[in-house]
């Protein structure tokens, strides 16, 4: 069986626009979270969120939206866009980069691409209120692929002409590592050599005000203090969008290409509350199942497991149920892995948060240290028998286990191992 | 043509002008629709909107195309005549003809039926087309692209004395092209180790196009095809040759009619060889005859339909096709 591994990073993200700014940012805990201009209304609880800086894309018509002039785009290539569209596609050429990918390595038959986005509400209600409004004759021939879940890879496969697998992933935040983990099949199982994986939200008022319906939005006004997984005084999460890209590819193609990887992705696992549509389960039963799934799948025992990456997002319920969870799985063995989030310092990316922080992880990886749990004054008491790094440690992880749990109670764990 | 004829009377109502006058709401809201556009574009919307005067209208159209092309194809569209293609030439995709179609809608006040954008494959069909519509006039027959398996079957002249390689006949004329092989008989002889196409077949080929257009165009009475084997050369004015043309020159070729009455057909001709002036020929004109309608070959009443599906072998003209 083909092994896996992480060749390429881009990042279009609240923390950081290209991977040495964003290890930066990671190593010393710097957060992006901003008061967001458009919740700075009475009638809007929520005031804060994870900011994507140097990009300008409110406007629903792309043609407006402006962007870092190291990214050219041509009318007929953004014409067709959500605001995530474009972060992805800047971090998709940041990864090809980064991978020294040659244009041939990109349209190929054994070159894929998975995506995973929640659309764009921006845009889909633009286009909906235009069509109630004038008719739809007069609804613009591209709102569709510009705006429904599934933009994300219409726009790149078509942009970057790839010739492989390509399709979405909707499993809300659980999609991208959803997309990590089957573009792992498909190179495993032999049928590509390489996979782009893509994660992507708007991140704006539309993609994250609707949760606020669910009270599960931090209304802290201080970005400080607002997103702090594992903290007792955690009231909820903030939002973020961005851009993520991991390129995955096999073994062979690594030492054909002579590439240094950042790591490998050894194995996945994956399970489901069968709970509720939005609760986690009290105790993390569909994760800690994904976990053991994981570990079972890729041979590691828990012990071997040095960090892990939460899920947590600052929410009431959802840390506990993930604490409860990792208690399980490594209790018994008595492995203490360090566990941080880094949700602490993005907020939320939701379908991006997947392919984001398994980015965070690799560049953790090449870089040298473990980043840490930021923002906790007072940690939660149900978390005490956990290893939570509060602080940066200045060490790379061996392995590391991913967790991203999304709506429905779905859950993926992915490992990765330094090469 | 019932397809045709149907699309031809829903799409032939008067332009409801002056429905309302133009308000300043309207001119603000014609500034945002055309901010991507040139000034002129806009100010040519404005007066059209103001007066009605079609006039306006081809510079509104050349204005919202120019929008949409890509910046380094627009200088084709600035000294552009009416045969620039809108797919092979100006790269404009059928979700950009579409996005041109509502933004052309919206700031003329007209409505497009996806059925009328099929036939419009060059700038001039566009011009063609809104102008018809804004003066409540019957569209014009849509122009057909014919491939030389049907010129050949249509014309009384035949290889080797046939020097079209693919035509496209519309309402308006028909232009065509033809490529200098160097294996033509007659550069033997002219000249001596130096072929140069010879003034008197160019003008014979711009002949043969104004013979198709008899054949393949708007019949010139209803009811009545012409006789493939009733049309004669007679005479030829103001002709004049500005370039040499030898092997590997591709001709473009295009004739108009200037007057047509029974039994003499008088047309304008020109050929290029690419942005280059050729040949001029201000006057050529036919003799031509009405076949018995009773016993018209049917090859003639198959021409008089809207071009089939056979057609397939040239470029489509519009796909609205999604992969949705």
């Amino acid at each position: 069986m083909p092994r896996v591994y992480i060749t390429g990073l881009g990042f279009v993200t609240c923390i950081g626009n290209d991977a040495a700014t964003v290890a930066g940012n990671l190593r010393a805990l710097r957060h992006g979270i901003e008061l967001f201009p458009p919740f700075q209304k009475p009638e809007i609880m929520c005031k804060v969120a994870g900011t994507i800086k140097g990009f300008f894309t409110d406007s629903v018509d792309p043609e407006d939206w402006t962007f870092p002039s190291t990214y050219a785009i041509k009318r007929e290539t953004i014409r067709s866009m959500a605001p995530h569209g474009l972060f992805a596609h800047c971090a998709f050429l940041q990864a090809v980069a980064d991978a020294r990918l040659g244009e041939g390595d990109i349209s190929n038959r054994g070159t894929g691409l998975f995506a995973a986005s929640g659309g764009s509400p921006m845009l889909t209600y633009f286009h909906h209120d235009r069509l109630h409004k004038l008719g739809p004759a007069r609804s613009s021939p591209l709102g569709i692929v510009a705006s429904i879940v599934g933009t994300l890879n219409f726009n790149l496969v078509a942009a970057f002409r790839i010739q492989g697998a390509s399709c979405g992933f909707s499993s809300a935040c659980a999609s991208s590592a959803h997309a990590i983990a089957y573009a792992f099949e498909e190179i495993s199982l032999g049928r590509q050599k390489r996979m782009f994986v893509v994660g992507g939200e708007d991140g704006n008022r539309d993609a994250i005000l609707p949760f606020a319906g669910m009270r599960t939005l931090s209304l802290q006004t201080d970005p400080e203090l607002a997103s702090r997984p594992f903290d007792v005084a955690r009231d909820g999460f903030v939002g973020t969008g961005g851009g993520g890209v991991v390129v995955l590819e096999s073994e062979e193609e690594v030492a054909r290409r002579g590439v240094a990887p950042y790591c490998e992705l050894v194995g996945w696992g994956q399970a489901s509350d069968g709970y509720n549509v939005a609760i986690s389960h009290p105790d993390g039963a569909g994760s800690r199942l994904a976990m053991e799934n994981a570990l079972a799948a890729a041979r590691i025992a828990p012990g071997e497991v040095d960090y892990v990456n939460a899920h947590a997002t600052s929410t009431l319920i959802g840390d506990i149920s993930e604490a409860r969870a990792l208690e399980a799985v490594f209790g018994g063995s008595g492995a203490r892995p360090a566990i941080s989030s880094t949700k602490a310092l993005t907020g939320h990316g939701l379908s991006l948060a997947g392919v984001m922080e398994v980015a965070f992880c690799a560049l953790a990886m090449r870089e040298g240290f473990t980043p840490g749990s930021a923002h906790i004054s007072k940690l939660d008491p149900a978390c005490e028998g956990l290893n939570i790094l509060r602080s940066t440690r200045p060490a790379a992880p061996r392995v590391v286990l991913k967790n991203s749990s999304g709506f429905g109670g779905a859950n993926v764990a992915l490992l990765l191992r330094a090469t | 043509m019932s397809d045709s004829a149907q699309s031809n009377v829903t799409s032939s109502k008067p332009f409801p002008l002056a429905s309302k006058p133009f308000a300043p709401d309207d001119e603000a809201a014609l500034r945002e629709a055309l901010k991507r556009c040139s000034p002129s574009t806009f100010e040519a919307a404005v007066q059209f909107r103001k007066t009605g005067n079609a006039d306006h209208m081809p510079a509104v159209v050349i204005g919202v195309i120019e929008r949409f092309v890509e910046p380094d194809l627009r200088a084709k569209l600035k000294d552009a005549d009416d045969d620039l293609r809108l797919i092979e030439d100006l790269g404009i995709d059928s979700l950009t003809m579409m996005e041109i179609v509502i933004l052309v809608e919206d700031v003329l006040q007209l409505t497009i039926n996806n059925d009328e954008l099929r036939n419009l494959r060059t700038v001039g069909d566009v011009k063609t087309f809104i102008d018809c519509k804004i003066r409540g006039l019957p569209l014009p027959r849509p122009t057909k692209f014919l491939p030389i398996e049907h010129i050949g079957a249509v014309m009384p002249v035949q290889p080797p004395f046939l020097f079209l390689n693919e035509a496209s006949v519309s309402s308006t004329g028909a232009n065509g092209k033809y490529r200098i092989t160097g294996q033509e008989f007659f550069l033997q002889g002219h000249f001596k180790d130096n072929p140069v196409m010879p003034a008197s077949i160019m003008l014979e080929a711009l002949g043969q196009l104004a013979v198709l257009f008899l054949l393949e165009g708007a019949p010139l009475e209803p009811g009545k095809a012409i006789g493939a084997n009733t049309i004669y050369f007679t005479g030829c004015e103001g002709v004049r040759a500005h370039r040499m043309c030898k092997p590997g020159d591709i001709l473009t070729l295009s004739i108009k009619p200037k007057r047509m009455k029974i039994p003499l057909a008088t047309f304008e001709g020109a050929i290029r060889v690419g942005q280059e002036k050729a040949v001029i020929a201000e006057d050529i004109t036919l003799t031509f005859a009405y076949v018995e309608s009773a016993v018209a070959p049917a090859m003639i009443n198959g021409a008089l339909q809207p071009m089939p599906e056979s057609d397939s072998s040239s470029t489509p003209p519009l796909r609205v096709a999604f992969n949705a």
